[in-house]
């Protein structure tokens, strides 16, 4: 099969996607009050309603509606002020109903999207003539992805086919169900076919993932299934207008997933139309083991749902009040966190991007900041700290401080919760704490070295950093005469080390920095030192 | 308690009695018990007695009475009075323990605690009603078996408001009907005529009511389920506007047309009775706040009278053909009545009633088929065995569990919300269904009710009706309010004079001013001196007992085979959809006939 770079050189692909988000941060399911909970014993939070007993009726969430409305303005969609559930009818014993409740022709959000920023290597594979624009920083392009709508509907139960080969149901010897999931709100977004690599596709859906994570709608577990995607796929040549044939995928349930199953699927379909024949509009599932599509079924018409409006439910009409009172809990959007970092503190991109990713770190970092820029002995009051509205004129050290921040919390945090499993709430790290700990290292008081163990014990114990280093004795070695007593003793011991120097063999400079750390047990200043080895020996 | 006593009690007057100490919920129980026991084998309105229920309920009501005594020492002891007409043994086991209700009763504890409105009312609900402890079949095989894990807001609150719970009523399948024949589990009988249909799909409602045995009923009106079997029945049939009692827990049919209402044998106790039921309910969205309080209208039509109220009257509605003459002539009656109370009289145009039938027939089997998906045999319900996967263990047990005309109801439905048919059917007739709301619209705003006909016809005989075209037409004056919403009420207005039969007519109010329906009917009802209990206990004991049962049920099975084998098409329709269906009823129905039921509307 031919790589992916060298078919999208003569094949446009024309990607679009449909997202399903569960609203796991909800109390309560989409039509009952059954609790939602990942993870519950079978059929544990079940009611007449989601069960589908006989006479049972729904009783819509206000919180989900408030949930997709959220949802909508954060992706630039218009709110439909009228819109209405409908009943979408097929036979499976997960729905416990046999119909599931969803939405028509209107859904309470149409006609949004979002501008996707493409970096790395992957850039490449777009034709950028196309409607993108240049990223400022020149490694890459940005593109607006349309969204055609958001609607509202339910999950199903879960199935669980137990013997037979597959795991799945043909063949099985029987099945289970759990009806746990069944009724909890989804809402299902609807991308425009404007998505061209596999690429542009998982970030979108990244992009997608870290709004409505920071809009506390779900917590878009790809893994726990309460975010997931399927894709509908087909090529055309380079420059022609023409849609072609579509396949949908499914089961690409992890952005490289995600990713592998489109690039092996235009692939596919690129091998098919050049031999001549036609790609057949069908479903294809993703084996991600075996890294390949197989079909699942033909598709050639659409499936009848027998859609109708549905009756138990009336059309609901937004008021303005409340679309108003739902703007009014918009948070601060990743794409405009990621700017103000770039902006404001003049984060590294890759930073930023992370930092703005994550909802409790960007949340930490941001109240770290605050907590210094309202520590009076501070010098950062008068740097705009705390709003970084632009226009001020940006402190060096604000911007110190926070790329010391960044680091503390992408590296050292990340890598602690990571071992130990934790979420940032977990642990007894401060804001307060954290930004001392970087103000510490900033100054130089603390080696970078030091600035871990510090760390290490702040993050575990909760004491402050200014108490730890007190505590331990570590101290960095800053002071400039006792320094050059021991640099001066260093240089004196290796006589000719100096000479190789002083004849070019600058590259020994480490050589000495390392003697002199020794020589303090490693509490000096390396970078002090690093100056003051080089001044001494230009002489 | 003899029952005549005992059907002579109206709501109003059981709810006095308990107060004055005449009686206790005991013996109304037990009454209401030997009522059934003497009847229903005949009448068969029942599908599930609940004495045990009633007897239950009734003695918390008596302590809760007796809890609620300021004077103990003033009880006085109140022999029951039994009159046991088949001599059964418990009858003459009632003599009272003592009515622990003193003169110095809390008097504010009953008629004016709107909490316990239907206190000792014997009351009994439509098999499509969840109750906790009772099955709930909606009359077919497919529930045949099926416990409600959950009481319907309806009956919850009948309950809450003191009322005994006698049992589960026989009703058309799943309420697709207009007789009650197409229950799984035999017809009911009219019982001013055991050889004639009680209407449906409410049957066993207002037969129950109509014999004596219970002094309201729950039944569900979708297209005239509540008001054309209580003409039948010559009983008061009362279907509120859509939204005023909560669905909740009543197994639907057509969820934008089914309405949940109540009979009785006075306009009165209908009232009550729905002032217990009604109001909004958080589990049905589309109920609705009532601030109504129908037991006072009704008393203020009694009082106040009615004078200066304009009463519309259809004139097209009196030229359509299979209408009879003594139901043109009832409706003249009322009429003159109404006249004679000082109402206005005033012609109204309904020009768009007609296509009501249309919209009708694409809008309830739609809502219908997708309804009842969820019988599939998975969770609940009805299951055929031996189906080598699940789609084939759906559809066996389906074409098993299902009759012939709930069958016809989901192929209908399937077939009209398919892609290409919808936008032929389905759209047009929600836009038909609007100009029909708008008929009623323009009709109230000139007139403060309209007086139409129930039916136009008094009962017809078991298989007398084979053209399903004018079975369908038999549900013209009812089906339209149920497509507009507005509320209906079937007022009896004496037995026709040529067939002998009860004959009504049929009150419709503005949306949400049902009050105004019930002004009417009880200013209408008292110009009235018509018997509403049927004459079915007096003939039983004129005809001696058990054998007249059986000479009953013998005609009546009779009936029913005569009818299936003039509905070929039925069975070929049977044949096709569900081969391995009809092997298993053959095998397990004792009674298979009753399965083909006909072709009927609610």
């Amino acid at each position: 099969m031919k790589e992916l770079k060298a078919v999208l050189a003569n094949w446009e692909a024309v990607i679009g996607l449909e997202v399903h988000t569960e609203l796991t941060t909800l109390q309560t399911k989409m039509f009952c009050s059954c609790k939602i909970e990942y993870g519950a014993a079978p059929n544990t939070h079940v009611c007449p309603v989601c069960l589908g007993m006989p006479g049972a009726l729904p009783q819509p969430n206000k919180a989900a509606i408030q949930s997709i409305v959220l949802a909508g303005l954060a992706t630039n969609c218009q709110i439909q002020r009228r819109s209405m559930f409908y009943r979408k009818n097929y036979f499976y014993p997960d729905m416990s109903k046999n119909f599931q409740t969803t939405q028509g022709p209107v859904a309470f959000c149409m006609y949004g999207g979002i501008d996707l920023e493409v970096t790395g290597a992957a850039a490449c594979e777009r034709d950028q003539r196309q409607g993108t624009r240049p990223l400022a920083s020149g490694d890459g392009y940005v593109t607006p992805i349309g969204i055609q709508r958001i609607h509202m509907e339910e999950d199903a139960g879960k199935m669980v086919h137990v013997g037979g080969e597959s795991g799945r149901i043909t063949g099985a010897d029987y099945s289970l169900l759990d009806y746990n999931r069944c009724g909890t709100p989804l809402i299902e977004l609807v991308t425009k076919p404007d998505l061209r690599t596999p690429e542009e596709a998982r970030l979108f859906l990244q992009e997608l993932r870290q709004i409505f994570l920071a809009l506390r709608i779900s917590d878009c577990s790809m893994e726990q299934g309460s975010l997931r995607c399927d894709g509908n796929i087909s090529l055309r040549r380079r420059g022609s207008e023409q849609l072609g044939a579509k396949t949908e995928l499914k089961n690409m349930n992890s952005f490289k997933n995600l990713h592998d199953g489109l690039a092996y699927e235009i692939c596919r379909q690129a091998k098919v139309l050049e031999s001549g024949e036609r790609v057949l509009q069908e479903t294809r599932h993703w084996e991600p083991s075996a890294r390949r599509t197989v079909s699942m079924r033909i598709k050639e018409t659409a499936d009848d749902y027998r859609l109708f409006p549905e009756p138990d439910l009336a059309p609901y009409d937004l008021s303005d009040e409340f679309v108003a009172s739902v703007r009014a809990m918009l948070p601060e959007l990743p794409a405009a966190r990621r700017t103000r970092y770039l902006s404001d503190y003049e984060l590294p991109a890759a930073d930023a991007r992370l930092l703005a990713a994550d909802n409790d770190l960007a949340a930490f970092f941001d109240s770290a900041l605050l907590a210094a820029s309202a520590n009076t002995d501070g010098d950062l009051s008068a740097s705009g700290l705390g709003g970084g509205k632009g226009g001020q004129a940006k402190s060096v050290r604000l911007v110190t401080l926070a790329k010391q921040l960044a680091n503390l919390l992408l590296n050292d945090t990340q890598a602690y919760l990571n071992v130990h499993n934790f979420k940032l709430v977990d642990t007894s790290l401060t804001p307060e704490h954290l930004v001392q700990l970087a103000a510490l290292v900033a100054d130089g008081e603390l080696s970078s070295k030091q600035g871990k163990e510090v760390f290490a014990q702040t993050i575990k114990e909760g004491t402050s950093p200014r108490d730890t280093v007190n505590h331990l004795g570590i101290k960095q070695l800053s002071d400039t005469d006792a320094l050059q007593a021991v640099v001066n003793d260093v240089l004196a011991r290796f006589p000719d080390k100096v000479q190789q120097y002083r004849a070019g063999k600058t590259g020994l400079l480490g050589f000495f920095v390392g003697q002199a750390m020794q020589a303090t047990t490693g509490q000096a200043n390396p970078q002090l030192l690093n100056e003051m080895f080089m001044q001494t020996l230009a002489e | 308690m003899n029952f005549t006593e005992y059907a002579a009690l109206r709501v109003a007057d059981i709810r006095a009695g308990l107060l004055k100490g005449d009686f206790t919920a005991h013996e109304l129980a037990q009454a209401a018990g030997d009522a059934y026991q003497v009847m229903d084998g005949p009448l068969h309105a029942f599908l599930q007695p609940t004495p045990g229920l009633a007897q239950a309920r009734a003695e918390a009501l008596d302590q809760r009475i007796a809890g609620q005594s300021c004077d103990a020492a003033n009880r006085r002891q109140k022999g029951s009075g039994t009159l046991a007409p088949t001599g059964q043994a418990r009858f003459t086991d009632t003599v009272s323990t003592g009515n622990a209700f003193g003169a110095h009763t809390n008097h504010s504890l009953l008629p004016n605690n709107a909490d316990l409105r239907l206190a000792g009312v014997p009351i009994a609900f439509k098999d499509n009603m969840n109750q906790l402890g009772t099955r709930t079949t909606c009359a077919s095989r497919m529930l045949e078996n099926y416990e409600s894990t959950y009481t319907a807001t309806c009956v919850d609150r009948a309950l809450a408001a003191g009322a005994l719970p006698l049992g589960k009523l026989n009703m058309d399948e799943f309420a697709f009907g207009s007789s009650t024949e197409s229950s799984a589990f035999g017809t009911t009988q009219n019982p001013w005529d055991l050889s004639r249909v009680p209407g449906g799909s409410s049957g066993g409602s207002a037969a129950a009511v109509a014999s004596g045995i219970t002094t309201v009923a729950l039944g569900s009106d979708t297209g005239g389920s509540i008001r054309q079997p209580a003409a039948f029945c010559g009983v008061v049939g009362f279907k509120p506007t859509y939204g005023v009692v909560s669905r909740y827990g009543v197994v639907a049919f057509g969820s934008s047309l089914d309405q949940v209402g109540a009979f009785g044998r006075s306009v009165g106790c209908v009232a009550a009775a729905t002032d217990a039921i009604c109001g909004r309910d958080v589990r049905d969205c589309t109920s609705q706040d009532s601030a109504a309080n129908f037991e006072a209208a009704a008393l203020a039509g009694v009082e106040q009278g009615i004078k200066g109220m304009k009463i519309g009257v259809v004139r097209e509605y009196l030229s359509l053909s299979g209408l009879e003459a003594e139901v043109i002539r009832a409706l003249e009656d009322a009429i003159g009545h109404l006249e004679c109370l000082g109402a206005h009289i005033q012609e109204v145009e309904l020009p768009n009633a007609r296509a009501a039938l249309s919209a009708y027939y694409v809008i309830g089997p739609c809502e219908a088929f997708s309804n009842l998906s969820r019988f599939d045999s998975v969770r609940y319900g009805y299951r055929q065995c031996g189906a080598n996967n699940l789609n084939e263990q759906c559809e066996r047990s389906r074409a098993a569990g299902f009759g012939p005309e709930t069958i016809r109801r989901v192929m209908l439905g399937s077939y009209l919300l398919s892609s290409g048919v919808y936008h032929t059917y389905y759209y047009p007739a929600q836009q038909v269904r609007t100009l029909i709301t708008q008929d009623y619209q323009r009709a109230f705003a000139s007139v403060d009710a309209l007086l139409t006909p129930v039916s136009p016809r008094t009962a017809f005989s078991f298989g007398e009706i084979t053209d399903p075209t004018q079975m369908y037409l038999s549900d013209v004056f009812t089906i339209p309010i149920n497509i507009a919403g507005n509320g209906g009420l079937s007022l009896p207005v004496g037995l026709g004079s040529d067939s002998g039969l009860p004959v009504a007519v049929q009150l419709i109010g503005p949306q949400f001013q049902d009050e105004n329906i019930l002004r009417v009917a009880a200013a209408l009802e008292a110009r009235y001196d018509i018997e509403r209990l049927a004459p079915l206990y007096q003939r039983l004991l004129e005809a001696k007992g058990e054998d007249a049962y059986r000479v009953v049920n013998k005609r009546q099975n009779a009936n029913e085979r005569q009818r299936v084998d003039e509905k070929g098409m039925q069975s070929n329709n049977n044949e096709r959809c569900c081969p391995a269906g009809q092997q298993h009823l053959a095998a397990n129905n004792p009674d298979p006939e009753n399965e083909r039921g006909r072709a009927k509307d609610s």
